[in-house]
């Protein structure tokens, strides 16, 4: 017995645990759900509320770092295009997966607590942080039918959500005795509670004008045509919003916090391995929660522009029978073989197995385009997420933009900014739009 | 235009896209090599070393290196005068020497001052005329200098380049290829016989050559 797991590579000995632990736990489970299985799916019909809650806030939390990675890798790639730079080019296809590695280098490091650090602060810290951007996703409309929750007072949770965070980096400038982390901590709380007074009151004028605070309903409102987004109707507001929403997600030229030429790294100084990582991410996610709402309220979310033309396929599977079947072998084939023919017959040169390959690629791009295009047309949420992805993204790509151009600004620039400027101007366009609305009456 | 607030931001966000798509400047070292001359050699410079000495030893290997004789040297003499051109540049390998000694801390020979002898170049200009000044007959030229000279003079080499065109580097080159041309009188015949006795068959060849060419064979007594 000792010889023949001596015999055994690493992964071996890995797999020859792990297959009886779930052959008896998958066992185990059959029993469970055979004997309780009604009960417990009556519990789960029951607390439906609950279980959608819990699905969403795991997908929500599954889905946040790859979206981070996403947006990390664009900021090392866009800036490094604009600097005259390649930017990452060796980890993976265009150095796509080298934030993947970073996430994994960070996953790997130590993590140390400083000595007088308060330790449960410095703990809960990041994972506040983290979970308040996180959070904010739970009331985004991502396509028709894909929220998590459609509160009717949507816009004011995710504004309290979002407060939260200020928490959480006070916290950690708090807990991590060293003055420059305590410098940015209160820096992030001067900062993001000065402007969350001008974010919050940009959108009051948009919530006169849709009657609702719930996001799905505004987003229902700016349709169908693009003329309809609330931005034609509130360009100040949605000018102030911008960039309230810069400086609430610490971006430049509002990154006062984590100004790494002033304050090392301002609140995030004494922290380390997935500690730091959480921070790193909770800021990139803020990125992209705050351009997802920007579209969102202004927008249009997840309409599309214009009226896209009626189109149904009335092409039902379940009708061709066997030949479906049949289709799913055959098809890939001969479209390879057709495909390949152009390439093979018309260049002397070409081996027919380069042609064979060029043939099966297009067959690919050609399926891929077919399916997405018969997806668009036939399901509302997959035309939804790609038009509120695009706007989202094309709105992350503005905020890396302005990090790739913009110096950072002065922290009594900044606040005098706030209370002089934004907080006026959002005053105006509230009384503007709340007038406009008396005297045309709605 | 500048009293407009925020355009200079607007100019800056032009800025940046516009360098978003323009070609980048970064070279991806290992898979693609800058397209450099292949006889560049970087920037030519003198490095001190961490006591602030000059590293350079006056080796004049780099001189001898250069391929189109751009490198030369300069120094201050014992009384502290400058002088840029340290002699011919068949003479950097006695520079070497010299080097060597100069840090041994052993006297130096003087000579690195002195020009080159002047000679008779009325022999030289016949046998230019009658090769009609062509470099590419440089070999036929060098025979019939050495033949008429018993040697290469310094002074017909520099006639030679002067009037021929080629490069002196080039023309030393060709002389100090060929075993039986030869920059100083030959050497004398005690000399000679010791490496005959060593190497017979050389000595056989030698003297061909110098029978063939005419010159030094009645010098050197080859039995």
């Amino acid at each position: 017995m000792s010889r023949a797991w001596g015999r055994l590579t690493l992964p071996g000995k890995v797999v020859f645990t792990l297959v009886p632990l779930l052959l008896v736990l998958s066992v185990a489970l059959v029993i469970v759900i055979a004997v309780f299985g009604g009960a417990m799916l009556d519990i789960l019909v029951a607390n439906v509320g609950i279980v959608r809650f819990l699905v969403a806030v795991t997908i929500l939390l599954l889905l946040a770092p790859p979206s981070a990675f996403i947006i990390i890798y664009m900021e090392m790639k866009i800036i490094a295009l604009m600097n005259l730079r390649l930017g990452p080019d060796r980890v993976g296809p265009w150095g796509t997966l080298l934030s993947t590695v970073h996430g994994l280098k960070v996953l790997m490091k130590e993590d140390f607590t400083p000595t007088g650090a308060d330790r449960i602060v410095f703990t809960w810290a990041p994972i506040v942080v983290f979970m308040a951007s996180v959070m904010g996703a739970l009331v985004i409309p991502f396509a028709p039918g894909l929220i998590a929750q459609d509160l009717n007072v949507g816009l004011l949770y995710f504004f309290a959500v979002g407060g939260l965070s200020v928490v959480g980096l006070l916290m950690a400038g708090w807990s991590s005795y060293n003055k420059y982390s305590l410098l940015g901590g209160l820096r992030s709380a001067a900062q993001m509670i000065s402007y969350e007074i001008p974010l919050t009151l940009s959108v009051v004028g948009l919530l006169i004008l849709a009657g609702t605070m719930s996001l799905n309903t505004i987003v229902e409102n700016q349709g169908p045509w693009f003329t309809d987004w609330y931005v034609f109707q509130q360009p100040l507001g949605f000018v102030i919003f911008f960039i309230a929403a810069t400086a609430e997600a610490n971006r430049t030229p509002f990154d006062l916090t984590e100004a790494d030429s002033e304050i090392v790294a301002g609140f995030a100084t004494e922290y380390s391995g997935m500690r730091f990582g959480f921070f790193f991410f909770a800021e990139y996610i803020n990125v992209f929660i705050m351009s997802a709402l920007l579209v969102t309220l202004f927008l249009g979310g997840w309409q599309a522009p214009f009226p896209f033309p009626e189109l149904h396929i009335a092409l039902d599977p379940g009708s061709l029978g066997i030949w479906l079947l049949l289709g799913i072998a055959i098809v890939p084939v001969v479209a390879t073989l057709v495909l390949a023919a152009p390439f093979y017959l018309l260049r002397s040169s070409t081996p027919w197995w380069q042609a064979l390959i060029a043939g099966f690629l297009l067959f690919n791009v050609l399926a891929v385009g077919a399916v997405l295009g018969i997806a668009y047309v036939n399901f509302d949420f997959v035309a939804g997420i790609l038009w509120f992805m695009g706007k989202t993204y094309a709105f992350v790509f503005v905020f890396v933009w302005m990090r790739g151009t913009l110096p950072r600004i002065r922290i009594d620039q900044l606040m005098g900014f706030a209370w002089k400027w934004l907080l006026p101007a959002s005053l105006v366009n509230l009384f503007v739009t709340a007038a406009a609305i008396v005297v045309v009456g709605n | 235009m500048s009293l407009i607030p925020g355009f200079g931001m607007v100019r800056g966000m032009a800025l940046t896209l516009r360098r978003f798509f323009e070609p980048k400047v970064t070279v991806r070292y290992p898979e693609v090599k800058p397209d450099i001359p292949h006889k560049f050699r970087g920037r030519l410079q003198l490095l001190y070393d961490e006591y602030g000495t000059l590293k350079c030893e006056t080796c004049f290997q780099c001189a001898q290196a250069c391929p189109i004789e751009c490198i030369d040297m300069g120094g201050i003499d014992t009384k502290g005068r400058f002088h840029v051109h340290w002699g011919a540049a068949e003479t950097y390998g006695e520079r070497r020497d010299e080097s060597a000694l100069r840090r041994s801390g052993r006297p130096v020979p003087d000579a690195a001052y002195a020009h080159f002898e002047a000679a008779d170049l009325s022999a030289l200009e016949a046998i230019l005329e009658e090769h009609d000044h062509d470099p590419a007959h440089m070999l036929q030229i060098l025979e019939a200098t050495q033949a008429a000279y018993g040697y290469l003079p310094v002074a017909a080499l520099k006639r030679i380049s002067q009037t021929t065109g080629a490069w002196y580097a080039m023309i030393y080159g060709t002389a100090s290829y060929y075993r039986h041309l030869r920059f100083e009188p030959a050497a004398d015949e005690r000399q000679a016989e010791a490496l005959s006795g060593r190497r017979p068959s050389e000595a056989a060849f030698l003297s061909g050559l110098d029978t063939a060419l005419g010159g030094g064979s009645d010098r050197r007594g080859v039995n």
